[in-house]
């Protein structure tokens, strides 16, 4: 008999402000917090999309002191940041960290900001104009290092890079590490940071939301018109527990640990999604058969869909084949909110199953025919029983995470 | 009852050639693999050895479809990939069937060579004239996903970026997958390719030494590069054995930790290498005892030696100095995301053999440091037909440690 695991903390970091308690106003209200990028450096096309989901930084000052941040990448920040505020909301702030706690963090692209400035150095200054700090905290698991440092996890620090994937393969590693009696405690999420070299770079790639006549960008997942995503940054960290431990130090669970599975699509390029939905769709079956489920059984989806045109058609086409006949229960897109960054589905999954409301998905206004799916449109459901986070990568890799309530 | 894991395949690509056959006999040679090289300019930099990767054999380009378009870590991979399996008489696709296939891979840096001649283009002129096709491999998981593509594969496909932990990390969550029964057939390993970013990177810390690394030497001043893969095919045993394969090894137990102590400098004490090991070796339900020898992540800085002669002894006790110690990254350089999964290749290469390849004679003539007296195994192969366990390390930036545990199958390899 397998333990079971509970998300006993959520911290949170996002466009939408700082703790979970912002993310859940941000998605009831479907309020969608976009700055304008710097487009400064010249490299954006001239008509590429203008708006990304934007960190206020110098909000994280409670949370990471400019004393302990002043060595760290953005991202170091944000995780750092979001950890602190899960431990908060687990009741373990200043609580002495578990040996062998567990810390694990996904990231798609890493420190860069730290990463763009060190190629800079070493291209145009010269190799040994490198400096030391920037590189330090341009590896990919700085962020999961600098957790582990701060709060003496001394556990397995694994850091994914599984593009879109990742957050949602974080967090059922960090339940496996629990389970397989590693770790009595895991620290898992997801942290981007997008710069504008990055945004630049994706607006070429033609992954952003277009500009729209009315100069605005909006994501519109699974709407007839989507254009592509909003990219996001932030982090999302959760606090996952061996339900016994957590009952005896009277924790107050935020949604329990049902299943997680994840899978390949061989089918898609390097830089988009593919066609492989059958068979992702057998996939996610075997993810809910797990927990002795049906796709019949789940209350409330989760999507990982972010406005992207082949990534929401692989999405819907993957649910529908994964319910065949059956009506789809509801479905939300909080990455039309949070933008697209790994914590925009992980945070918000977490908080459906812990009862939070979603309101109408923003920018979904002309259902596509093609796709037979309609994003929730805020009309009142049950409150969800059983919660089916989704996410579909870049590059073909899938992941799941079915949670249940606490 | 989890099931008993073997490892079916190997594939490689290192400073000594493209193949397991190569490797083996640069290995045996114990001749150092590090020297000038040619990936980049370099002339700027502070030192100039690396072991890199010779050329691939000629054929490549054919069997492999889009092979010009891929990063070289990619090329590293897929041809490692390919080895591998040939080696574990398994043919791709495997969409088709009942056999569901994993991919668990390990990368510091992905594409970066290729991303740095793309920024070099890109900075300057604000984007034009840059490729963009430059930048289709440059993400991190690009290797494991090529690999992934190539097999068809269709279970769980995950990246691992714990820096120089990367390798035996993916090798760790690939023996979970394949013991939990996610996955039939899993294909794991690492792969990089040198680049002007972390080879700058290491020298700005001035971690790197200007001669061929000498780990656990008196006068060791850092580590030297290299490039390649290593691709490790695990399976069930049971299911090795009903379809007739040959197992090379059993990987009976990883474990992992972090040192919570600093970015860059390891725990002083070893007690987070050390808690590694024991997690290892507890995952494979051995006693310390029954050790045989040590693939030591041994880079040849002063700290990183240091502080695992430390953890050795922590694990090892009075047996600390005795166990024979294999220092890879002597010959192979270090292959930072994709050391962890090359190590494991060799440490099974030496059980299988019956021999422990040997670090060379360093010019300056420095013996094994007086305050960290290992058993290195210098100038020549170690006859060790009796050793049926032996441990590989991992130690990483940002304190990731790894540890990994190989026992023998069969007699070795006359």
């Amino acid at each position: 008999m397998s333990p079971s695991i509970l998300v006993t903390g959520l911290g949170s970091v996002g466009s939408y402000g700082s703790g979970a308690d912002s993310l859940r106003k941000a998605l009831a209200s479907s309020t969608v917090h976009t700055s304008e990028i710097d487009r400064s450096a010249g490299y954006h096309l001239p008509e590429s999309s203008r708006r990304a989901c934007l960190v206020a930084y110098r909000d994280l000052a409670a949370w990471v002191p400019a004393l302990e941040a002043r060595r760290m990448s953005p991202p170091s920040k944000l995780a750092l940041a979001a950890a602190r505020m899960a431990l908060g909301c687990a009741g373990l702030e200043g609580a002495p960290a578990e040996e062998s706690t567990a810390v694990i963090v996904a990231t798609s692209f890493g420190p860069s900001s730290y990463s763009e400035g060190l190629l800079k150095q070493i291209l145009f200054e010269g190799p040994e104009s490198t400096s030391p700090s920037l590189f330090t905290e341009s590896v990919a698991n700085a962020p999961a290092a600098q957790i582990a440092i701060a709060l003496r996890a001394r556990g397995p620090s694994p850091t994914l890079c599984q593009r879109e994937a990742g957050p949602l393969l974080a967090a059922g590693r960090g339940a496996a590490e629990i389970v397989a009696g590693r770790a009595p405690r895991a620290l898992a999420g997801a942290v981007e940071e997008m710069t504008p070299l990055l945004h630049a770079l994706l607006d070429r790639f033609g992954a952003l939301a277009r500009p729209e006549p009315d100069g605005g960008e909006a994501a519109r997942p699974f709407d007839r018109c989507r254009s592509g995503f909003l990219a996001g940054e932030g982090a999302t960290i959760l606090i996952l527990e061996e339900e016994g431990r957590a009952r005896e130090r009277a924790a107050r669970p935020l949604a329990r640990v049902l299943a997680w599975g994840s899978a390949f699509d061989p089918s898609a390029p390097a830089t988009g999604w593919g066609t492989g939905h059958e068979g992702l769709a057998r996939a996610l079956r075997r993810t809910l058969s797990r927990a002795g489920l049906e796709p019949g059984a789940v209350d409330l989806i989760v999507s990982g869909a972010s406005g992207s045109r082949a990534g929401d058609r692989l999405e819907a086409l993957t649910l529908r084949a994964a319910w065949g006949a059956a009506p789809l229960p509801p479905v939300v897109a909080p990455k039309a909110v949070t933008g697209e960054y790994g914590g925009g589905v992980l945070g918000p999954a977490v908080l459906a199953a812990s009862g939070a409301r979603f309101g109408p998905t923003p920018g979904f206004r002309e259902p596509d025919p093609e796709l037979g799916l309609v994003a929730h449109d805020g009309s009142p459901y049950p409150a969800p029983s059983v919660v089916l986070a989704t996410s579909l990568a870049v590059g073909g890799a899938a992941a799941w995470l079915v949670l249940g309530k606490p | 009852m989890s099931r008993r894991v073997v490892v079916t395949g190997m594939g490689a690509v290192s400073g000594f050639g493209w193949g397991v056959g190569p490797l083996w006999e640069g290995l045996r040679a114990g001749r150092t693999g590090i020297g000038s090289f040619r990936r980049f300019d370099h002339s700027l930099h502070r030192t100039h050895v690396a072991a890199e990767a010779g050329d691939p054999p000629p054929d490549l380009a054919r069997r492999f479809p889009g092979w010009r378009r891929l990063s070289l870590a990619d090329r590293f991979a897929l041809f490692a990939a390919a080895e591998a399996l040939e080696q574990a008489g398994l043919e791709p696709p495997f969409d088709e069937g009942d056999v569901t296939a994993g991919v668990c891979f390990g990368s510091s840096t992905g594409g970066m060579l290729e991303g740095e001649r793309f920024f070099a283009a890109f900075f300057p002129r604000r984007g034009r004239r840059a490729r963009l096709s430059a930048l289709i491999s440059h993400p991190v998981n690009a290797p494991g996903d090529a690999v992934a593509r190539h097999l068809r594969a269709t279970g769980p496909v995950q990246t691992l970026s714990s820096a120089c932990a990367s390798g035996a990390l993916a090798l760790g969550a690939a023996l979970d997958a394949v013991r939990s029964g996610e996955v039939d057939v899993a294909v794991a390993g690492g792969s990089d390719s040198l680049c002007q970013l972390t080879y700058a990177g290491f020298n700005a810390l001035r971690s790197v030494d200007e001669v061929p690394s000498r780990p656990f030497r008196s006068g060791r001043a850092g580590m030297s590069f290299g490039e390649g893969a290593a691709v490790l095919v695990l399976e069930p045993l049971e299911r090795a054995l009903a379809r007739g394969a040959t197992p090379r090894a059993e990987l009976v137990g990883a474990g992992a930790s972090c040192d919570a102590h600093h970015m860059t400098a390891p725990e002083p004490g070893g007690s987070g290498a050390a808690a590694a090991l024991e997690a290892a070796l507890r995952d494979a339900g051995l006693p310390p005892g029954a050790v045989d020898f040590v693939n030591a992540h041994a880079t040849g800085t002063p700290l990183n030696d240091a502080a695992e002669w430390r953890a050795l002894q922590r694990v090892f006790g009075e047996r600390a100095g005795e166990i024979p110690l294999v220092a890879t990254k002597a010959l192979l350089g270090h292959l930072l995301g994709s050391s962890g999964a090359i190590e494991a290749v060799v440490t099974i290469l030496c059980l299988q053999r019956g021999e422990l390849h040997p670090a060379p004679r360093c010019e300056q003539g420095e013996g094994v440091d007086p305050e960290l007296p290992v058993s290195l195994v210098l100038d020549r192969p170690l006859p060790c037909p009796e050793a049926r366990v032996a441990v590989s390390t991992s130690l990483a930036f940002g304190g990731s440690n790894a540890a990994l545990v190989f026992s023998r199958w069969g007699g070795p390899i006359a």
